[in-house]
């Protein structure tokens, strides 16, 4: 008995003697006592065999990897050897493999199951491509064409291709078409006309290279740029101001993600470090930057079923590494989500080890760190002070409205509304103020604030002031919904008051007796929520105990009929008042982001990291189909980073990043390079830019597209190089029009996809709207911050939007500040083809369609705009109908009219007024297109 | 990334899309077949296309009631819930579903009766429906992939049950253009309360181009911007559009026969035929007063009744636009949710006898008067129409409340006119509605049918996007044969 027990644990204690388990002494001998029967040099049951060192590397048919190194626990074969259920087990009959041969084979895999000819072994297993794509980047020698049109290495290998194409190039572009176009591409606004003078005047025609050199770079120092190349990327990165799906939510601190996109092309950022910044900028003091990772659409219903909670994960996860995936490698890693990619050497294994890497991103808000100076909390104060100004100014106006619907004989005052409603009512002494709710929109009625005003403008309801609150009774069991939050000072649902019945009432004691006036209250301030408000209810007042007088009430309101726009207020102002009052609230608004920067405490959407649990791949994609852990890891036919599957969640990201970015990564920079030279000349030497696997189009020149790539990276990664070597390229300059020799490439070439000619373009839906706002004059150039919006909003427990028909300057800034809503279409520019962030747009289509005409021809927009223009024109040309035409073609196209469109336009406004023609023009295809 | 194309000169030339395409096809083996993708002629993307084979149906009329309407209150017949009222269900207790745990199995407040010649058992709720069972073909065995309705309209209507993918009507205009050029090829008829949650995906193009875009009006709210603005006289306006037309062509003499500038001109031309022909067709004060009538439109008296009245009018603006020749109309019953749950749409999840028996109203008479109509027009011959929602509902009560959760298990839909066979059932769901058994179909299957009445083959039909050839049917669907005429 003693004896056999010695013998048992006899290997145990060895093993802990021994430094390491050896394959060949020890794992070796365990597998063919139990396994090689049936896998093994005659029998390989479902593939697999257990002889060979490459067998085991290799696994089954199934996929599944038979160890994960270091970890037995999570490991297929020890479940298997271990598993007592007769379907699982292994082997399948006869005696189970014995405990302490079990522990041989986990110590093995613990200590990282080694094996002689390992290395070989899994060389030759290893997944490998020869599509193009995945190939280093090679610099090739640049073609010595001896041809004088070519300026510089771009038009060398153009040139090399148009000759075996049978192609020329055309001649020189006129310098206004030229510096048009410039600007077009590279703004995505047209020039003014006095920027336009200039150039050509500076420009000669024996040497038109200098003029246009200076142009480029003082277009390129430009912040229009990186406006522009931010609303590109934005395509790429799926960016917008909503969650989607039914609740579509806004997000409103998601715009620092834009304004460091704008900043960092601006400031000509090393694309390596945009890109690490993008994954892993909590670690780069760059925090606004990973809005990357939850920029994307985001369900939000939540339900007790698992399921569905899981699949949403699953999918915000998909999210990410798709749009990692396909934004700064070309990789479409969605295919790969269910099954090994069918095109791509990309595995399923690769997907989860992708997902891995972000499996600890989630969506919502973050801290800014930022540092508060005392320079910029004195700032913080001044700001607050201004802003309470304007709080008081917009506080008067709105008492107005109410006043004006007091006295109008017969009108009703407002109905309620979630975020702010006012109580006006003659002075009266008060030692207490009682609010008695009836009925409420919906559940047990809610207040945030109480507010409670005397003649001097003070609240005197806060409880700092000594003011005492008792209610009915209160919702029990939260921590967010308490009587004293409804006179803390405080607003928002997380510091508010809830009934616990369906009525109630809330009072407020005075320390000392007070003459009050006027009363606000709401819901939910933050207005992120509509329920609960009160609909009926009665204020009322006592100065002595239980001598209680109506002060206010909801008979003199509307009858309540669901949300409405916090903004009805304005429509019973006088025009002038109303306008004043909006002006008061956009400065209001524009005071927010200098309030919050000033603060030291920014919030932005830009995701929450916590360290997560181990990644599994998932069968077909599914759930609760879970099958081995997968660790962060880089694509495994390209390398492998060597994280542990608990490695910390932060560490994940910035490995990851480096990868992506090594100078030596076959994808990332030919990618991009493709993006710069997509958005100049309007297609990529790459088709497809956000897919360069075998499904995605080859390029069209491989040598070009290599050679920028090289020199990408060589200049440091710098963007403005590489546009500034294709602004500065022949091809670039040349005419869009066909001549007599040139009639027959397009047969050859209908897409100009050679570059025998500049190609043109419609413009897109922001470029066409900033050149609106451009021409008119009232284009507002202030820079970053929150958006403006093209929908008017109302909010419920999911939002509804609705296009805007009329607009305030507040919404003349340029579109890459628009406030974008997914599934939503505003007025005018949805129909030109403005995607709405719910996908990645790497690509965008140029449709065509009476929409598109009806648009711009009868929208309110365009015809505000038309007026200013209109207005600007006498302003600026005075009264004669050939010099307003001059002035507009030289706003409108940069050049001045021939003799039959000066005579032709001259006769329309003579005509038809100065209106009408500023209308027509704005529909004009040489205005919507670059030529 | 068709119309991208520039077809300078020739039309015919070949460009980039096709060289993608020829690698494609050059890869053989990869697909099971060859993707045909329709030929756009940027100047004219909605010109009429021919489909891959024959079609049944020429046009669809779809009307979608948002929401999701409970199948055993209304087509799927459950003998077993009046049986085992008020008791659990079995295996019901452990169910989680979308807002939690299930009380009781509630048969249904409505009885059912033998309807038509076919003698299919249809609920009171919707007696007008339920005389025309002989019409129509009931699908029963529908199954979703999402209890949440966001995703489950996305589902329904684009095959994704993500954001932003191209909806069915998109899909079908891409394919087949339009007979009508004056009229938009792919009209959403919003419910007179609004549009549904899913609004921007249910009519969206997604990766699609703009101009498959689906235009959303109804006869209370016009096409935007069709109208001239009050600014201009309409002699003015021809003046303007005149001096434009005159501006461009002069513009496009340096640029000969350039397609996508042509088409910018007829743009203008074919906007300003809309702004007649839309008008006129959403005009319905021309409809004799038997029709008004028969749709319900002259309903009045109280708000269900005006709301029925309202959408009455939209359904005969459907008929109308089918009679024009437009390939897809969109039909909406029920709104987003607005006012509670249930108020505004058949999310009956707390007091549905209540809210259905008003949904029911405005919904019963109306669509049934638009089935009957266009069956007397002679519509049915070349158009299908298709009835749906977004999943079904429980068999059960929720637990402390009067209504069904949600339920993607098992749900019903039914098709009329071209193309299937009327007066059928298709599938059926177990004994109390639960889950479908017999004949399970999916939303892919769903699409695949419809889309093969219309000609079009579900796995040929695509468009590159984004790594690969895109399907309405992603890689899943099968036509359901069965139910083909």
């Amino acid at each position: 008995m003693r004896l056999s027990l010695l013998i048992t644990t006899l290997p145990l204690l060895a093993l802990t003697a021994r430094a390491a388990v050896d394959y060949e002494k020890d794992v070796r001998p365990v597998l063919d006592d139990h396994c090689t029967d049936c896998h093994g040099e005659d029998k390989q049951k479902n593939g697999l065999r257990l002889d060979t060192v490459h067998g085991i590397l290799k696994g089954s048919d199934s996929g599944e990897p038979l160890y994960l190194k270091g970890s037995s626990a999570d490991s297929l074969l020890i479940r298997m050897v271990t598993s007592t259920d007769p379907k699982h087990q292994m082997p399948p009959k006869g005696a189970r493999v014995p405990a302490a041969q079990v522990e041989i084979l986990k110590a093995w895999i613990n200590e990282g199951a080694k094996m002689p000819g390992e290395a070989e072994a899994a060389e030759s297993l290893k997944l490998k491509t020869d599509h193009w794509s995945f190939q280093p980047v090679k610099r090739p020698e640049v073609p010595k064409s001896g041809n004088a049109w070519a300026r510089n290495e771009v038009d060398e290998f153009l040139l090399a291709k148009m000759t075996e194409k049978g192609l020329t190039p055309s001649a020189p572009a006129d310098p206004r078409t030229l510096v048009r176009r410039l600007y077009l591409v590279m703004h995505g606004m047209p020039p003014s006309p006095e920027e336009v003078e200039a150039f050509v005047q500076s420009y000669k025609p024996h040497e038109p290279y200098t003029a246009y050199s200076e142009l480029v770079k003082k277009v390129l120092a430009s912040p229009r740029r990186g406006e522009r190349w931010a609303r590109h990327w934005m395509d790429v990165v799926r960016y917008a101001d909503t969650n989607g799906f039914e609740t579509n939510r806004e997000r409103k601190t998601a715009y620092h993600y834009r304004d460091w996109i704008i900043e960092s092309f601006n400031a000509d950022k090393p694309y390596d470090q945009f890109v690490r910044e993008q994954i892993a900028g909590d670690a780069l003091e760059a925090d606004a930057a990973t809005g990357f990772l939850v920029a994307g659409t985001h369900d939000i219903v939540k339900s007790p079923d698992i399921n569905l909670t899981l699949m949403q994960r699953e999918d915000e996860l998909a999210d990410m590494v798709n749009t990692t995936g396909t934004a700064f490698m070309g990789l479409t890693m969605g295919c790969a989500r269910c099954h090994n990619h069918k095109f791509d050497p990309i595995l399923q294994k690769d997907y989860f080890a992708m997902q891995a890497i972000f499996a600890g991103v989630n969506h919502g808000e973050r801290p800014l760190r930022r540092k508060q100076d005392a320079a910029s909390a004195a700032q913080f104060t001044a700001l607050k002070t201004e802003e309470a100004a304007k709080q008081t100014a917009l506080a008067a106006l709105r008492e107005k409205a109410a006043q004006a619907v007091m006295t109008a004989q017969g009108k009703l005052r407002p109905q309620v509304n979630a975020r702010e409603n006012v109580e006006t009512f003659a002075t009266v002494e008060a030692a207490s103020v009682r609010f008695t709710i009836n009925a409420s929109s919906g559940s047990q009625p809610c207040i945030d604030e109480l507010e409670i005003y005397d003649e001097s403008g003070k609240n005197v309801a806060l409880a700092a002031s000594g003011a005492v609150a008792t209610a009915s009774g209160t919702l029990p069991g939260y921590v967010i919904h308490k009587l004293e939050h409804l006179n803390d000072g405080q607003v928002g649902n997380a510091r508010s008051w809830i009934s616990n019945a369906d009525t109630g009432w809330v009072q407020i004691s005075f320390p000392v007796k007070a003459r009050i006036n006027r009363i606000i209250w709401s819901r939910d301030r933050n207005a992120q929520l509509a329920d609960r408000v009160a609909v009926s209810y009665r204020i009322e007042a006592a100065a002595e105990p239980d001598k209680w007088t109506t002060i206010a009430g909801s008979e003199d309101r509307e009858p309540f009929k669901g949300a409405v726009n916090p903004d009805a207020f304005l429509a019973r102002l006088s025009e002038e008042d109303a306008s004043e009052a909006r002006q008061i609230m956009a400065e209001i608004a524009a005071l927010q982001p200098r309030i919050a920067a000033a603060s030291g405490t920014v919030n932005a959407y830009a995701g929450t990291f916590s360290q997560p649990g181990k990644t599994h791949r998932l069968y077909r994609g599914e759930p609760l189909q879970k099958r081995e852990v997968v660790a962060p890891d880089a694509l495994t036919v390209m390398t492998s980073l060597n994280m542990a599957v608990d490695e910390p969640e932060q560490q994940r990201r910035v490995k990851f990043a480096q990868w992506i970015t090594s100078p030596q990564h076959p994808l990332t920079a030919r990618v991009m390079v493709n993006r710069i030279w997509h958005y100049i000349f309007g297609t990529g030497i790459v088709g497809t830019p956000s897919d360069f696997g075998i499904n995605g189009a080859r390029p069209t020149h491989p040598e070009l597209l290599d050679w920028l790539a090289d020199e990408f990276v060589k200049s440091g990664w710098s963007v403005k190089h590489i546009q500034r070597l294709i602004l500065l390229s022949a091809a670039f300059q040349q005419s869009s029009t066909p001549s007599l020799s040139s009639l027959p490439y397009a047969k050859i070439d209908a897409d100009g996809l050679y570059h025998w000619r500049f190609t043109p373009r419609r413009l897109e839906a922001e470029a066409i709207r900033d050149a609106t706002l451009s021409v008119s004059g009232a284009l507002d150039l202030r820079m970053g911050g929150p958006g403006f919006y093209l929908m008017d909003v109302v909010e419920e427990n999911v939002m509804h939007y609705f296009a805007k028909e009329k607009f305030t300057p507040a919404e003349f800034r340029r579109m890459v500040y628009q406030f974008r809503i997914r599934q939503t279409t505003d007025s005018v520019f949805s129909s030109f083809d403005c995607p709405d962030g719910g996908q990645v747009m790497p690509k965008r289509s140029r449709s065509n369609t009476p929409l598109q005409a009806l648009n711009l021809f009868n929208s309110s927009f365009v015809l505000q705009q038309s007026e200013l223009l209109a207005a600007r024109l006498k302003k600026e040309a005075g009264d004669t109908p050939e010099a307003q035409a001059d002035r507009a073609f030289a706003l409108f196209y940069n050049r001045p009219p021939d003799a039959w469109e000066r005579e032709q336009s001259a006769a329309m406004i003579k005509a038809e007024g100065l209106l009408s023609f500023c209308r027509a023009l704005y529909n004009s295809s040489e205005f919507l297109f670059m030529f | 990334m068709l119309l991208n194309r520039r077809h300078f000169l020739s039309q015919t030339a070949s460009g980039l899309s096709s060289i993608a395409l020829t690698q494609l096809l050059t890869r053989e083996g990869l697909m099971a077949a060859a993707p045909i993708r329709p030929e756009i002629n940027p100047a004219n993307p909605n010109a009429a296309r021919k489909p891959h084979r024959e079609p049944k149906a020429k046009n669809v009329l779809m009307i979608f009631c948002s929401g999701a309407v409970s199948h055993m209150d209304t087509f799927d017949y459950k003998p077993d819930l009046i049986k085992y009222h008020g008791q659990p269900m079995p295996g019901g207790e452990k169910l989680i579903t979308f807002q939690g745990e299930q009380g009781e199995l509630t048969k249904s407040p409505w009885e059912f009766k033998p309807c038509g010649k076919c003698g299919k058992m249809v609920s009171d709720l919707v007696p007008h429906l339920g005389a025309l069972a002989d019409d129509m073909c009931f699908i029963h065995s529908l199954t979703g992939k999402t209890n949440t309705h966001g995703p489950g309209e996305n589902f329904m209507s684009t095959g994704n049950t993500l954001d932003a993918y191209p909806s069915m009507g998109s899909w079908m205009t891409y394919a087949l253009g339009t007979e009508n050029e004056t009229l938009p090829a792919y009209v959403a008829i919003p419910d007179p309360r609004g549009a549904p949650q899913s609004a921007g995906n249910f009519w969206g193009s997604g990766y699609l181009p703009a101009a498959f875009q689906g235009t959303d009006f109804n006869t209370a709210n016009p096409v935007r911007n069709l109208a001239r603005p009050a600014a201009f006289t309409p002699e003015k306006d021809k003046a303007t559009r005149d001096f434009l037309a005159r501006m461009n062509r002069h513009h496009m003499e340096k640029y000969p026969g350039d397609s996508e500038l042509a088409a910018r001109i007829s743009s203008y031309e074919l906007a300003a035929r809309m702004q007649l022909s839309v008008p006129e067709v959403s005009d319905i004060s021309t409809e004799p007063a038997h029709i008004l009538k028969l749709y319900g439109a002259d309903a009045a008296g109280n708000p269900v009744q005006d709301l029925k009245a309202a959408y009455a009018k939209n359904c005969i603006l459907a008929r109308r636009l089918i009679e024009k020749g437009v390939r897809f109309v969109q039909l909406f019953n029920g709104a987003y949710q607005t006012g509670g749950e249930g108020v505004s749409n058949w999310d009956g999840h707390k007091v549905l006898a209540e809210q259905y028996a008003k949904h029911g109203v405005v919904m019963d008479q109306p669509t049934a008067a638009l089935l009957a109509d266009m069956k007397q027009r002679g519509l049915l011959k070349d158009t299908l129409v298709v009835w749906c929602t977004e999943f079904g509902r429980m068999p059960t009560f929720q637990k402390g409340a009067s209504g069904r959760d949600h339920n993607p298990n098992g749900f019903t839909a039914w098709l009329a006119g071209a193309g299937v066979k009327p007066g059928m059932s298709y599938g059926a769901t177990d004994e109390f509605g639960y889950k479908a058994v017999d004949k399970v179909a999916t939303v892919y299957d769903f699409h695949a049918t419809i889309l093969d009445i219309l000609g079009l083959d579900h796995e040929r039909l695509t468009y590159y996007h984004n790594g690969f050839e895109r399907r309405l049917t992603d890689v899943h669907g099968h036509v359901i044969r069965d139910i083909l005429a």
